[in-house]
């Protein structure tokens, strides 16, 4: 069995495109692929933010001083050029062909509507279909800072103190009371998309290299010889299930160590608060226990692989197959990601999901021990029985020489 | 000495094996089952070369598949130096040596550690391992070559890699199945070299191939199958006295002509 694993690990080793898959994506490429989404992304909202948009309003002598809020606002330019807008009609019109951002319509009774104690209505005409959806909002916000200095002035003058207007306004206030602590909180919202990522780079260790055990061999022509030294077929199989438990183990290792690296190479630069948070509060303890619940499912894993490999008879035909096993893989982890869902005995036994869950509460710092046990349990039982029936699959004529 | 007797090996036909083939010419095919060998019996004695001739289909890889070990026969036995190799699979593997025209190499793996790998399989120690393949390299000329990748051989090379790798462990008996297809003359004359060298040995050899002149170069005996039966099993002279002339071509076409009447 050694004899095997040491050959098959010699040869992944000098495989160019093994190293590209399990060392070179998770050091370099991933993280690169990360921080460009992420700088991407930032700069977008940056660029939403800072940009400036042209407005045009009608009546806004009704409203003087909301008039002055929008003009004084950063995001906001005064159209200045010779067009005149009368009507929604005509905002719509300038909307559409790009003359103005934004139109703001107050009525022109707007002033003697609220002086009488009514609401007026005022329209905001804007692309919503556009990424410029910040528009709305500031306006609704300058809108309703507007309204309640209204309202509070009105209020005084009827002799209701501010105090009473708050109690008026909002007879209960309820206030929160959080017991979960920051590691709680921020795990909760980040715990689960790390087995989403974990998981799927533990299955992506197993297959590629699974492909060129199991089918790679029939293709070369090498399995018949293999077959016929003095080595029990046990033997065979694994050796090559080792191989493949070693190259997914030291992708997710090498994933998970080359995204510390990163995380902290980024927090040096850059002051990331949430994701320092996040992740200062994690010990040793929890990424040794995180690492020891990917095990099994590395084994799970590398057993499937091997074994839809071994039934493959080319390696076009066994990418064919692995294809809906990853897709079969990502359905328990995003169980493991809706609401509600929970580790508890029951789940602990679904496979997949009880380590994306376990790992979840591990990050939130609420994990129970002794249901990771069983999950460690059930996912040994599991990745033993998929290994057994592997040795099973390997031993059948018509799987070997299809 | 090798003796094969009564050998019979079937396989289960897939669905769309069943589908596509109604008419349900060939006769080995039954609703469930292929019959791809029902009676083959020959023997080889030590220091023979023993030729194994059948049309495409006749069932000789099957009957080498099953002599190699890689297949279980449903029925019949194998014997080797007096084994049951069916029944002791294991032994069977260290007494055998296998070739085919389409036996592969790891590519990315040297020559070299190719050949050491299959002789650790095996089982030999690091020193005998290291004696085997310098007297291998040395007696096939591959010492200018060794270290080069698989990936990067020619076809002769590869063809000279596999023999070496074939032979690592000392087999009592060595099984090539078509060794000479796709081959050009210079290699083909390789392989004939090596199995004269075994037969030299006392090796006994068996071999499948569609070329009679490797026939009469090379074999003592002769064995035929045709559609999973044998049906011919003697030396040379008897081969060639069927076709009542020297030519092996006649001769092979009685048989089957024979075969198929019965």
């Amino acid at each position: 069995m050694f004899e095997v694993f040491k050959k098959e690990l010699k040869e992944l080793l000098r495989d160019r495109k093994t190293l590209i898959f399990v060392v070179a994506l998770p050091v370099a490429v991933f993280p690169l692929l990360f921080a460009v989404m992420a700088f991407i992304s930032s700069q977008a909202a940056l660029e939403a933010e800072q940009e400036v948009h042209t407005y045009a309003i009608i009546n806004g002598n009704y409203a003087q001083e909301f008039t002055d809020k929008v003009f004084y606002h950063k995001s906001f330019a005064l159209y200045k050029g010779d067009e005149t807008f009368n009507t929604v009609e005509d905002l719509t019109k300038a909307v559409k062909a790009g003359t103005i951002d934004m139109g703001i319509y107050l009525p022109s009774d707007a002033r003697q509507t609220l002086d009488n104690a009514k609401q007026s209505e005022w329209q905001v005409v804007y692309n919503d279909a556009k990424a410029i959806n910040f528009l709305f909002d500031r306006v609704k916000e300058l809108a309703k800072e507007y309204g309640d200095k209204l309202r509070t002035t009105k209020l005084l003058s009827f002799g209701v103190s501010e105090q009473q207007q708050a109690a008026i306004i909002e007879p209960i206030k309820v206030v929160k009371v959080d017991t979960a602590d920051k590691r709680e909180n921020l795990g909760e919202k980040i715990g689960g998309f790390i087995p989403y990522l974990l998981i799927p780079l533990v299955l992506m260790g197993a297959t590629y290299p699974a492909i060129d055990l199991g089918a790679g061999e029939k293709e070369r022509g090498t399995l018949e010889t293999l077959l016929l030294t003095p080595i029990t077929r046990t033997q065979l199989v694994l050796g090559k299930f080792v191989t493949l438990l070693a190259s997914s183990i030291a992708t997710t290792t090498i994933t998970v160590l080359s995204m510390g690296v990163w995380i902290s190479i980024a927090i040096a630069f850059v002051d990331l608060a949430v994701v320092k948070n996040a992740f200062s509060s994690l010990t040793v303890l929890d990424l040794g226990l995180i690492f020891v619940l990917l095990l099994p499912i590395a084994a799970i894993f590398s057993s499937l692989a091997l074994a839809i490999s071994i039934y493959a008879r080319t390696f076009k035909e066994a990418q064919n197959y692995m294809a809906p096993l990853s897709m079969g893989v990502i359905f328990p982890i995003m169980v493991a990601l809706m609401p509600n869902v929970e580790l508890t005995s029951k789940t602990a036994f679904i496979p997949v999901t009880n380590v994306a869950l376990a790992i979840k509460e591990i990050i939130k710092g609420t994990v129970d021990y002794t249901l990771v046990g069983l999950i460690f349990l059930a996912t040994v039982i599991v990745a033993g029985a998929l290994l057994t029936f592997c040795v099973k699959w390997f031993n059948k004529e018509d799987v070997l020489f299809r | 000495m090798i003796e094969v007797a009564g050998l019979k090996k079937k396989f289960k036909l897939t669905k769309d094996h069943k589908k596509n083939n109604t008419d349900n010419i060939d006769p080995r095919e039954d609703k469930q089952f292929f019959h791809s060998v029902r009676d083959v019996s020959f023997h080889c004695n030590k220091g023979e070369v023993l030729g194994l001739l059948g049309p495409n289909g006749a069932g000789k890889t099957t009957t080498l598949r099953m002599i190699s070990t890689a297949l279980k026969p449903d029925e019949g036995t194998i014997t080797i130096s007096g084994h049951d190799i069916v029944k002791k699979p294991l032994v069977g593997r260290k007494s055998i040596g296998f070739l085919s025209g389409s036996t592969g190499l790891y590519g990315r793996l040297t020559v070299k550690e190719n050949v050491e790998y299959f002789a650790r399989l095996h089982g030999m120690s690091k020193k005998a391992v290291a004696a085997r393949c310098d007297e291998l390299f040395t007696l096939l000329d591959m010492h200018n070559f060794i270290d080069k990748r698989a990936e990067n051989l020619s076809t002769g090379m590869k063809q000279k890699a596999n023999i070496a790798r074939a032979v690592v462990h000392h087999p009592d008996v060595v099984i090539l199945d078509e060794p000479t297809t796709g081959l050009d003359i210079m290699t083909t004359q390789t392989v004939i070299n090596f199995i004269r060298g075994l037969k030299e040995q006392g090796t006994p050899v068996i071999f499948s191939t569609h070329h009679l002149d490797e026939v009469a170069l090379l074999c003592d005996r002769v064995a035929v199958i045709n559609q999973g039966i044998s049906c011919f099993d003697g030396t040379l002279d008897e081969f060639k006295q069927t076709g009542q002339s020297e030519e092996l071509n006649q001769a092979f076409m009685n048989i089957l002509t024979e075969s198929r009447d019965v």
